[in-house]
């Protein structure tokens, strides 16, 4: 009972009064502070403002505020259809607010799909295509620094200066917006709440006869893990194959595996960079983050080093595992009686740091995500703009988020009390989602980031299987990782990487070194 | 030819079995798959036949709004397979069409003129060496400029042009093998070259010209690439839309992408089955051989 | 070629009996006018994105750059540079496609050919036996790739067949090991494509001369002689053109590859097409990849031309 009561008070949670980046003006003075040399131009796309009919609007929500707009623009141009450019199987999420939006002001949507791996790649296609075939897209947030410095999505900033999407959203504030921006300018609207956080098996955990035993092997008292090493220590606990039972169903496959040691390294209390953007990740932290990740490899399920997600979901969602990594559709997989037979079993914690001169700390982390951006080459970006803004606003942002057969997962604050979303996800996930959303640090924005995280990822996969050793892995990627950055432009990802530091949680960001 | 023994007729028969074993196998699998539950697509252990056969992968292809609501697909997509399926159907036998008929004409003035100089072959397969990723881009220059992304013309140039060297070289070899002792006597005879060709020759061929027009179909059907970066959503084919089936919930839907993979299939078996007649009966007189 | 001539100057004459000047379509000699739609076609569609490939090739552009790629910045060879002496992954990636596609197109010409043979003889099911081998080829590759998956699992089929061949629990990693996982893929490889082999070997085969195979039965020649001796060398031309294009193909194998193994574990399985997806759809190195799909040209040409000399030669000298 100690540890519970003091891991709830270990991470204060955020208040619109502390966290500055929720507040809209504070922020864009902040940031846009060295941003005077990248500032876009704003004239967005040639088109008139219309100033005269905004000063008429008054009303006080987002999304109330983006219709109005839309029909003071419609009244002077023809313009009667919108073209969204989606990742595969996130229709469902669009859809109910692309109805709502087309009976509010007339204007169609239609849809591109795209597979959803392929979603940045064509977004940059159209950079050279310029063919205007979409106004609005919705590529992965890791790929907008590259997408906003190929010129391809409109600098939304002095749109939303206009138009205020954060204005009036009390009690609905935007949990994580840092992905919406490169360098201090406004590029997208993030639509998804992808942190990435731990699924234990409640009924292993509070069993009486597991607690003895391992209060017995380990000496402290068997509960959800702060750090690292509690969860490894329970992985290896409660891998009995012989009983079908293994010790998690982390991934060890490619296009995953580097996110676990992302998380481990922070726990380390290292940054990825330092402020030259120099590479921190072959330091002896790094090292030992992989070497301590690689040595419970042989405790997972037998599928780690191939699963995808699907394979994971079943793999959990049979039961055979103790423990899992995931996001919020993960969650609703599990908490499906249909599909899984862990219903009602589960427990769920933030994901896992360490120890920091002597205090504990969790490293929760925002892997992928989802963002709105507006296409350069549209013939009405500011009406792309507008449904984009419309989008993400609570009300409708709601409508989405509470379609069960998509993907995206709450990510404003007002979610978390749906009473659709609350039944889907369940209330006891959801209470420590939030906590994960409001505490997480985020993915590595950079230019290049493709790159960077291919590397990294291909390296440690070469580790776990025993090519190199942790140590020549995470060498290779740091000597890869220089050479990324000088082909990039030191000076520019300097700029980004200072952005992206400086919006870490105040908390974390005390604590890497 | 040979009076085989039972014992080698025994064995002969078991390898070729083992071989049908073997080509339909995984077959079985994806057909099986596409008819499995969710539950039932990547278990362990496996399952091999369904336990709850369903066809709600199908379903969730062709009607995915009789899934709306249901617990396992609700999956929604921009549009159902049946667009896809005709579009491969008529991109894919244009493209061949074309491609077997400027390619016969090709080979056959490869063959018995040297059209184009001795090189001309070695340079059209060297269209084929190129690795289409590293020309997916400048492709997509070359088609927006001309307005010819997401337009049936365009794809079907693509694929035309693609497939050619394939065309041209296996339909050459082909032609190689009649001696042109056949066309010349005819000319004699006071038929023109192409005349010759065409009642001659042709007809012998007919085998091998069947082969090659299926493989190139079943090219064109599976290709992917220029398929993606070539068209802006408007026109989707088969391959573009089973990787659709793939979602940030729940990785690869396995099932509706082996419901299409089976129903993919019936076309190109169909047109397998137009030339069957042809393939077997690629024998010869015999006499005309060296 | 006498007759088109005669053929050609009996127009001619004609046109020039009728005092009209010999047009356009009669100067063009008839062999030209055989491969002028195939010409139009590719020079139509193949010539722009070359010369553009090749002047990316010799610039560092990529879409991320924010310039537009005309005025990307010239560099020269570097791109060739950098791919021949810098680039470990690429050098790699290089050597083991060479290696799948020698093996595989070995194991499916030697498989296809025998089963060919099986097929020289009728036999009742014939027609159904063709039909179901040649159905590999008709899967979409992507449905292929997902079913190799499915089955070469830690916890597939494969390994639950070989458990029972073996007895005892006994698990391949076959997607995870960097040992192994090349054997799905060039399974995947092989069991789609070796219909295809075994499909022209067999139209070669029925195109054989029928009297001249009976001679040689009737004047004693043994099974393998009557191989060796007189059906190899009569298909050697099928065989070689089915070791060309197959060959072509199998150095841009992809889909097993990344549905398979993603090229890994770690690098292990990463193939050209799967290092230039990578490169160009995952980096947005464009340029650079233009770069190397030249140098990937250049060794497939080089392949080709080393296989056809040799093999021509012997064909020829057969005859």
């Amino acid at each position: 009972m100690r540890k519970e009561s003091k891991r709830s008070t270990v991470v204060p949670e955020h208040t619109v009064s502390r966290g500055d980046m929720l507040d809209r003006r504070t922020f864009i003075k902040r940031t846009t502070k060295g941003a005077a040399a990248v500032a876009a131009s704003t004239a967005v796309g040639g088109m008139p403002w219309v100033t005269s009919a905004m000063a008429a609007v008054s009303q006080d929500t987002p999304d109330a505020r983006a219709i109005a707009g839309a029909k003071a623009l419609l009244g002077r141009r023809q313009v009667r259809q919108l073209t969204i450019l989606e990742p595969s199987g996130s229709l469902g999420d669009i859809v109910p607010v692309a109805k709502e939006w087309t009976r509010l002001t007339g204007v169609e949507i239609k849809y591109i799909e795209v597979p959803l791996l392929e979603i940045a790649q064509r977004v940059l296609q159209e950079a050279v295509a310029r063919t205007g075939a979409w106004d609005l897209a919705l590529p992965a947030s890791f790929a907008l620094p590259d997408i906003a410095e190929s010129g391809v999505v409109v600098d939304l900033t002095d749109l939303a200066q206009k138009y205020r999407p954060d204005d009036g959203v009390a009690g609905c504030q935007m949990l994580y917006p840092i992905a919406n921006y490169y360098k201090g300018r406004l590029y997208g609207f993030g639509t998804d709440g992808d942190t990435y956080m731990m699924f234990y098996r409640k009924d292993l955990l509070e069993d009486a006869q597991e607690q003895t035993r391992f209060q017995q092997e380990h000496g402290y008292k068997l509960a959800i893990p702060e750090t690292w090493e509690e969860l490894d220590a329970q992985v290896k606990y409660f891998h009995r194959p012989d009983k079908n039972l293994y010790g998690g169903a982390l991934f060890r496959s490619r296009g995953f595996i580097a996110w676990e040691w992302n998380i481990r390294f922070h726990g380390k209390g290292r940054w990825l960079f330092d402020d030259n953007m120099k590479p921190q990740i072959n330091s002896e932290a790094g090292v030992k983050a992989a070497e301590e990740m690689l040595a419970i490899t042989k405790y997972l399920d037998p599928g780690a080093r191939s699963n995808g997600l699907f394979e994971n979901f079943e793999a959990y969602g049979s039961g055979r595992s103790y423990c899992n990594i995931g996001w919020g559709g993960s969650q609703k997989y599990f908490w499906d009686p249909k599909k899984s037979k862990v219903y009602g079993k589960l427990a769920w914690g933030m994901a896992p740091g360490g120890k920091v001169n002597g205090k504990k700390f969790y490293a929760p982390y925002f892997n992928w995500g989802w963002n709105y951006v507006v296409n350069r080459y549209s013939r009405a970006p500011e009406l792309a703009y507008l449904f984009a803004q419309f989008a993400y606003s609570p009300k409708m942002s709601t409508q989405a988020v509470r379609f069960r057969g998509g993907y995206f997962d709450p990510f404003r604050t007002c979610h978390y009390t749906d009473p659709v979303i609350r039944e889907i996800y369940g209330d006891g996930f959801l209470a420590v989602h939030r906590q994960s959303m409001t505490h997480n640090f985020p993915d590595l924005y950079l230019k290049g980031h493709g790159e960077y995280w291919d590397v990294l990822d291909a390296n440690l996969q070469s580790a776990d299987v025993g090519k190199k050793t942790p140590k020549q892995a995470l060498d290779e990627t740091a000597a890869a990782w220089e050479k990324i950055t000088n082909r990039v432009g030191r000076e520019k990802q300097i700029a980004q990487w200072r952005f992206v530091k400086a919006h870490y949680p105040p908390e974390l960001a005390k604590i890497l070194a | 030819m040979y009076q085989s023994s039972t014992l080698l007729r025994m064995l002969k028969w078991l390898a070729v079995i083992a071989a049908m074993c073997f080509a339909l196998f995984p077959i079985f699998w994806m057909v099986s798959t596409s008819f499995k539950p969710i539950q039932e697509w990547s278990t362990y252990p496996p399952v091999w036949i369904p336990r709850q056969p369903t066809l709600e992968n199908y379903l969730a292809l062709l009607n995915p709004a009789a899934l709306a609501g249901s617990h396992s697909i609700d999956y929604k997509v921009a549009e159902t397979a049946w667009r896809p399926l005709l579009n491969s159907l008529i991109i894919s036998t244009s493209a061949t069409f074309f491609s077997v008929c400027f390619g016969t004409l090709a080979a056959y003035g490869v063959s018995r003129y040297k059209s184009g100089g001795e090189s001309y072959p070695m340079f059209v397969l060297t269209v084929r060496m190129f690795p289409p990723i590293a020309v997916a881009v400048p492709m997509l220059v070359m088609y927006s400029f001309l307005h010819l992304t997401g337009t049936y013309v365009g794809l079907v140039l693509a694929y035309t042009a693609f497939t050619l060297p394939l065309s041209i070289w296996m339909i050459r070899s082909f032609i190689d093998e009649i001696p042109r002792e056949i066309e010349e006597a005819a000319v004699v005879y006071g038929l023109s070259s192409i005349r010759a060709f065409w009642r001659v020759t042709f007809p012998l061929i007919r085998g091998a010209l069947v082969a090659t027009a299926l493989f190139i179909y079943i090219l064109n059907w599976s290709e992917f690439l220029f398929a993606l970066s070539l068209t802006n959503g408007a026109l989707t084919t088969v391959t573009v839309q089973v990787s659709n089936y793939f979602s940030a919930s729940s990785g690869q839907l396995y099932g509706p992408q082996a419901a299409l993979g089976t129903l993919s299939t019936i076309p190109v078996i169909f047109f397998g089955y137009l030339i069957q007649r042809h393939l077997v009966r690629g024998l010869t007189f015999g006499a005309i051989k060296r | 070629m006498k007759a088109t001539v005669a053929a050609n100057s009996t127009r001619n004459v004609e046109a020039q009996a009728e005092g009209i000047r010999p047009t356009l379509v009669q100067h063009i000699p008839f062999a030209v006018w055989l491969i002028v739609p195939a010409e139009i076609v590719l020079l139509s569609v193949v010539v722009f994105p070359t010369l553009m490939s090749l002047w990316l090739s010799l610039t560092s552009w990529t879409p991320t750059s924010g310039v537009n790629w005309w005025q990307a910045e010239f560099q020269w060879l570097a791109n060739y540079v950098q791919l021949l002496f810098g680039d470990e992954r690429f050098r790699a990636a290089l050597l083991r496609t060479l290696l799948i596609v020698v093996v595989g197109v070995a194991a499916e010409i030697s498989i296809g050919l025998s089963l060919a043979l099986l097929f020289f003889d009728d036999f009742p099911w014939k027609k159904i036996a063709i039909s179901a081998i040649i159905l590999p080829m008709m899967i979409v590759p992507v449905d292929a790739a997902n079913a190799f998956f499915m089955l070469f699992r830690d916890v597939g089929p494969v390994n639950q067949l070989v458990r029972i061949l073996v007895g005892h629990p006994v698990r391949f990693a076959w997607l995870s090991d960097s040992n192994l996982a090349i054997v799905p893929i060039l399974l995947v490889e092989i069991w789609q494509w070796t219909p295809l082999m075994f499909l022209m070997l067999l139209t070669g085969l029925m195109a054989l001369p029928q009297n001249q195979l009976r001679a040689a039965v009737a004047l004693g020649a043994s099974r393998w002689q009557l191989f060796r001796r007189i059906i190899l060398p009569l298909i050697a031309p099928v065989v070689v053109l089915s070791l060309v294009i197959r060959s072509v193909e199998i150095f841009k194998i992809f889909d097993p590859v990344y549905i398979l193994t993603r090229g890994g574990p770690g690098t292990s399985t990463e193939t050209l097409s799967m290092w230039m997806y990578d490169n160009g759809f995952v980096y947005f190195r464009i340029a650079y990849v233009a770069a190397a799909g030249f140098l990937v040209l250049l060794v497939v040409l080089a392949y080709v031309l080393l296989i056809l000399r040799p093999l021509s030669r012997r064909t020829a000298a057969e005859r």
